[in-house]
């Protein structure tokens, strides 16, 4: 029947009355789930605290383990770079006290969805070990989060996206508990998401985890359940009480924080690589990444490198880059080689960018106004050209490019004039 | 050089033109009215006291310091406010105070559109600055930049947004809001009077969810409301916010001496009874008093008449360079352009603005002279709005209605006392439909689990809550009612529309900038947006070139026709239960729930001005079901009536029922529909229904069941007076012949007029 054929039935439901004021009811210990069995049977263990139930399943990986192309020991080479890094970094590290941490959620946004599973990994002494908390049922919300531990002070927290979801979610759910619950820590947290996107751009057109799996870190998933099919599991599984399925998205989570450990060590040893030789596009992204950072020493060695390593088609966007870092150091005529290096293989964008840059060294450096109206000019064809604009960026950019140009016409008949006016 | 005259002047010269004479339809003074003042209260904040002295304000009107010491109890209220009385201090004069006592304190405000929260914000952060105190204010809307979001959650003083944001972006967020929502102090609904309908209804609740959130969170905020003189402000407010509420409806402005002018144009084909057009009425007279040096506020009703009167009357200074003294005011302008606009009004460089409704809402742009409005504004609360711009204190004002042909205009021309002599309409919300209900039942529960003994508003909803459950959206636990469901109910629900699924207009006009333009609900969409339709948005013609039925998309293209589209839809209606009942001597009015099934046929093409039909097609759609209440009058065959005459007076009736039912209930036209039946299948007897357009029923008709013989009454009297011979557009409807229907409508309603004055009696 549909909604509206209910119309008629459903109208009589309607009753009122005068508001009443709700009092604030004490804490009650809600009711164990009654499929409480079901799921011990199916290997998750059930813990008890004062707020509740909550189902744990805890495995344990010896530090020799393989995942993909890396051992999870190599986590401690990981660590032990950033210790002798000189520098600030988003993704630096000292090692200690390191939760790798992500979440699944019955929806994407909003006081309405729950946080259904809270997987961690962490060194413990001698091997690693992942705790995966399961919320029984919605009532045992403020269980879960008190379990998971994530009140603790101290920790560093690496997630894959956590920054604008996984937390703020987590912090969501802890307002709703707040009256109950220790206050949620702030921790030191490094989201590997953005650090991909700085590695890899122009290189990989996706960034979700399981693409870069493939692409960068060797694994494979064999039997794995779509991400977006894991809340629908959860509902069904509290709904129907069978948590068959449901194990499947522990292992899908199990998969997600492996990787997310290896990918911080493959991302690691590109970062703070002796050579910068393993792709010119994501070394040079590296780069950029320093100078961004104000690491422009750092930054402008890794560019000197990629232009060592690799052919100038190759090197044309550290070119570029290095231009920048030379003008930067006042070197102007060093900035303008490495500009006209660049042009070789660059987009358009990038195209009209460095010819605006030869064009004011030419005009302010070189005094070569012939040589910087020729600059303006072929900036202005590509500004014709390029679907890579907006209409108002292009306004933009040929109003400033058509000023300079006058500008550049204007000296050069100056220039001729007291040229005649010297030869008088 | 001849010497400007002054209002006055023009007034004698009028009275003593015949010409004017005949077609200036009545006169109506309304007498100067000295302030009501009070001083401000003794405990107003210094800072806020030389904020006002600042402005040249040193005592409050009484209404402002009524409100004050009202918030300041504790008391909900709501303010009635003419234009430009000083309304914004009757909620800033507490909020501030509240702030600057703790600066902990928090208030919300709610504007009905995002363009009215930005000109308010402007304004209070002046006067926010002249106290010279650290207050934050903030509009949070759609264009509220991520940047700077955070800050406005934790910090904002004052929040400034729209109930479509409060619904969609921060109740459903509500933990992100934890400051505001503990420390709220008042939450502030201006223009309260345009929260009516279906959007009322679904703002009714998205306060009701405030309320719940506010709970929660342990404040109790006060409610402060202003509102446009309608009837019923203080039950609108009450049903609104779910509260009691005071009432201030005294107002200490002070006004000058009004001039009302009821103006219809001549009749240029008598037979017709065709009038020369209002616009060009319009055109002439604000000529007039632009010559004069009058500064005047032209009422328009589409973006397209604003722009057509502003290039007529540019006309008058086409010679003049750069003369920015004639200007439009629309939506669709930018931001900035409008700033200028309202201060080039202030400022008296601009003497002449045409304007839609958008500067009957509470934008400042000071007092001007005289006030035209092209047409009835469609209710009477809006008319005294439109007529509130113009009147300086000292001055006299002139106002001018100009009446179009349309039924609804001429009666009003015709019948004065319907505008002076009674109060605005009553402004209703139906916060009871059952779809509206559920539909914020579910962003409720997303909000925050309903415990099992819990009530919503004054809703006892735990057997709803059980239906949810039984639909999969929330799961029981012992105590709680959770969502479970990866949906997010806040953007399935949109405020502006009660059904569920609307057919989205896209406008390819341009193939590289598609844009969608605007949004209908399928049943209407089916006479409106059929392939080949004309369907106007604002004015604008489009023709629909593609209707994606299964998608709910109607594509379509700007074009400039001389003809409109008229369909046909074939209607069955079955009742499907009697609630209400009231009878007369020969027939009965009901009330209760009717199920209508409705199927769009043929489509005519009509030329605009003869009504000649010039073409037809076909319309290939599946039938719609609705199920909505409704109110029908059934009666007893007039005696020796056949069947044809019936249909054909029926539907006559019928037309004008409809024109006249916004009179009643502040309602847009086409919210309702009235369908004749000859031999209804319900009871075999003639009948009128009037239903809802809106599934589950929105109120109207329910209200329409308590005035059908007040309604046939005012049906009866405009027909008998309309000066046309044979039925025109402003009573039943063109008509192809002169075949006497007319005749035929006046003595149906006569003869209702009889069966429903009889003694009745409520079952």
């Amino acid at each position: 029947m549909s909604f509206e054929k209910n119309l008629l039935q459903m109208k009589k439901l309607i009753k009122k009355k005068p508001a009443t004021k709700q009092s604030v009811a004490p804490f009650v210990t809600p009711q164990k789930p009654s499929y409480s069995k079901a799921w011990e049977d199916e290997g998750l263990s059930i813990v008890e605290n004062k707020f509740g139930v909550v189902f744990e399943k805890k495995i344990v990986y010896a530090p020799e383990h393989v995942h993909g192309d890396f051992k999870l020991k190599e986590i401690f080479e990981a660590f032990t770079l950033w210790n002798s890094f000189k520098g600030e970094h988003p993704i630096s590290t000292d090692g200690k006290k390191i939760v790798f941490f992500d979440t699944e959620t019955t929806g994407l946004k909003g006081t309405g969805t729950y946080i259904f599973l809270i997987g961690q990994l962490t060194w413990n002494e001698d091997h690693f070990e992942m705790t995966q908390h399961v919320l029984a049922d919605p009532s045992h919300e403020a269980a879960l989060l008190y379990e998971c531990g994530l009140w603790k002070p101290g920790q560093t927290v690496i997630t894959y996206n956590g920054k604008s979801f996984d937390w703020p979610q987590l912090q969501t759910r802890w307002t709703l508990n707040r009256e109950h619950l220790p206050i949620l820590a702030d921790p030191i947290h490094i989201d590997l998401l953005h650090g991909s996107r700085r590695v890899w751009r122009n290189e990989l057109d996706q960034f979700k985890l399981v693409h870069l799996e493939v692409e960068k870190l060797g694994f494979k998933r064999v039997g794995d359940i779509p991400g977006h099919l894991a809340p629908i599991i959860y509902m069904d599984a509290v709904k129907s009480g069978v948590p068959t399925t449901l194990l499947k998205v522990l292992h899908h989570n199990e998969w997600d924080i492996l990787s997310l450990l290896t990918l911080f060590i493959h991302s690691t040893k590109l970062i703070l690589q002796e050579q910068y030789n393993n792709s010119s596009v994501s070394s040079t992204n590296i780069g950029k990444w320093f100078s961004d950072l104000k690491d422009f020493d750092k930054g402008q060695s890794v560019f000197e490198q990629i232009i060592k390593e690799y052919s100038k088609t190759e090197a044309a966007q550290a070119f570029y880059f290095l231009g920048f870092e030379y003008k930067r150091r006042k070197q102007m005529i060093l900035a303008y080689e490495a500009f006209e290096q660049s042009l070789i293989n660059l987009s358009d964008v990038f195209q009209i960018q460095a010819y605006e840059e030869l064009a004011k060294i030419a005009e302010h450096v070189k005094k070569d106004y012939l040589a910087a109206q020729v600059h303006v000019e072929k900036a202005v064809l590509l500004i014709r050209n390029t679907k890579h604009l907006k209409p108002l960026q292009k306004e933009r950019k040929n109003w400033a490019f058509d000023k300079r140009l006058k500008r550049l016409v204007n000296k050069q008949t100056i220039s001729r004039a007291s040229a005649r006016f010297d030869r008088k | 050089m001849r010497k400007k005259q002054t209002i006055s002047d023009i007034l004698i010269e009028w009275k003593q033109d015949p010409v004017m004479r005949e077609r200036i339809v009545h006169w109506h003074t309304i007498d100067k009215k000295a302030a009501t003042l009070a001083d401000f209260p003794a405990d107003l904040h210094m800072s806020i006291q030389q904020a006002l002295k600042e402005r040249g304000i040193n005592q409050l009107y009484s209404h402002q310091r009524q409100a004050y010491d009202m918030a300041r109890t504790g008391h909900s209220f709501t303010a009635i406010t003419p234009t430009a009385s000083g309304k914004s201090l009757c909620y800033h004069l507490p909020v501030l105070q509240s702030i600057v006592e703790d600066s902990s304190s928090r208030a919300l405000y709610l504007f009905p559109t995002k363009a009215l929260a930005q000109d308010q914000k402007s304004d209070l952060n002046l006067l926010i600055e002249q106290m010279n105190q650290d207050i934050l204010s903030y509009t949070y809307d759609g264009d509220t930049s991520p940047a700077i979001r955070t800050k406005v959650r934790k910090a904002g003083h004052i929040v400034l947004t729209n109930p479509d944001m409060l619904h969609s972006g921060i109740l459903p967020h509500h933990t992100k809001w934890v400051s505001l929502f503990e420390n709220l102090k008042y939450i502030v609904v201006d223009e309260l009077h345009t929260y009516k309908g279906v959007f009322g209804s679904h703002v009714a609740h998205v306060l009701r969810r405030l309320k719940r959130i506010c709970h929660y969170y342990g404040s109790n905020p006060v409610f402060i409301c202003t509102s446009a003189t309608i009837a019923n402000p203080k039950e609108l407010a009450e049903s609104l916010t779910n509260e009691s509420h005071q009432l201030i409806d005294q107002n200490g402005a002070p006004s000058g001496k009004k001039n009302f002018i009821f103006y219809n144009p001549p009749i240029v084909h008598p037979t017709f009874g065709v009038r020369r057009s209002a616009i060009l009425e319009v055109r002439d007279l604000s000529k007039r008093l632009y010559n004069e040096s009058i500064q005047t506020i032209v009422f328009a009703k589409s973006r397209v008449r604003v722009e057509m009167l502003v290039t007529y009357l540019k006309e008058l200074t086409k010679k003049k360079i750069h003369d920015e003294s004639i200007r439009g005011y629309r939506g669709g302008y930018l931001p900035s352009e409008r700033r200028l606009i309202e201060k080039g009004l202030r400022d008296g460089t601009i003497r002449t603005v045409v304007s839609t409704n958008a500067l009957e809402l509470g934008v400042d742009i000071g007092q001007l002279q005289a006030c035209i409005m092209t047409g009835y504004p469609g209710n009477i609360a809006s008319t005294w709005q439109q007529a509130g711009r113009a009147g300086r204190r000292q001055d006299e004002a002139l106002i001018i209605y100009v009446a179009q042909s349309t039924a609804l205009d001429q009666y009003v021309v015709n019948n004065p006392a319907f505008l002076l002599g009674q109060s605005p309409e009553e402004a209703r919300i139906y916060p009871d439909n059952l779809i509206i209900l559920m539909d914020h039942l579910k962003c409720a529960s997303f909000e925050l689990p309903f415990k099992t003994t819990e009530q919503y508003g004054e809703f006892e909803i735990q057997e709803l809550l059980a239906y949810l459950e039984a639909e999969g959206i929330l799961v029981r636990t012992s105590d709680k009612w959770h969502w479970m469901s990866d949906r997010f109910p806040a953007h399935e629900i949109s405020l502006r529309s009660a059904s569920q699924e609307n057919v989205i207009i896209i406008d390819q006009t341009i193939p590289a900038e598609t844009k969608v333009i605007g949004e209908m609900d399928r049943y209407s969409a089916m006479t409106l947006l059929h392939e080949e339709a004309i369907y106007l948005h604002q004015g604008i013609q489009f023709q629909v070139e593609k209707l994606d039925w299964e998608e709910k998309k109607a594509f379509v293209r700007e074009v400039d026709v001389d003809y409109f589209t008229d369909a046909n839809l074939a209607v069955e209606l079955k009742v499907m239960s009697e609630d209400r009942k009231k009878t007369f001597e020969n027939g009965s009015v009901f009330y209760g729930d009717v199920s209508i099934l409705a199927m769009a046929t043929i489509f005519k093409k009509i030329r605009f001005d003869t009504h000649d039909n010039i073409g037809s097609g076909p319309i290939r759609l599946p039938p719609e079901e609705l199920h909505t209440s409704s109110s029908w009058l059934s009666f007893e065959r007039p005696p020796g009536w056949t069947d044809a005459m019936l249909t054909d007076a029926m539907t006559g009736t019928a037309t004008s029922i409809a024109s006249f039912i916004p009179l009643f209930v502040q309602c847009d036209r086409r919210d309702i529909h009235v369908v004749p039946q000859v031999k209804s299948i319900h009871a075999e007897l003639p009948t009128f229904f009037v239903y809802d357009s809106y599934p589950g029923g929105i109120g109207i008709s329910e209200r329409v069941f308590d005035v059908w013989p007040e309604l046939l009454e005012y049906v009866q009297s405009h027909v008998t007076s309309c000066p046309c011979d044979q039925g025109c557009p402003a009573c039943i409807g063109p008509q192809e012949s002169t075949i006497g229907l007319k005749d035929e409508v006046v003595k149906l309603l006569a003869y209702l007029q009889i069966e429903t004055k009889g003694e009745s009696y409520v079952i």
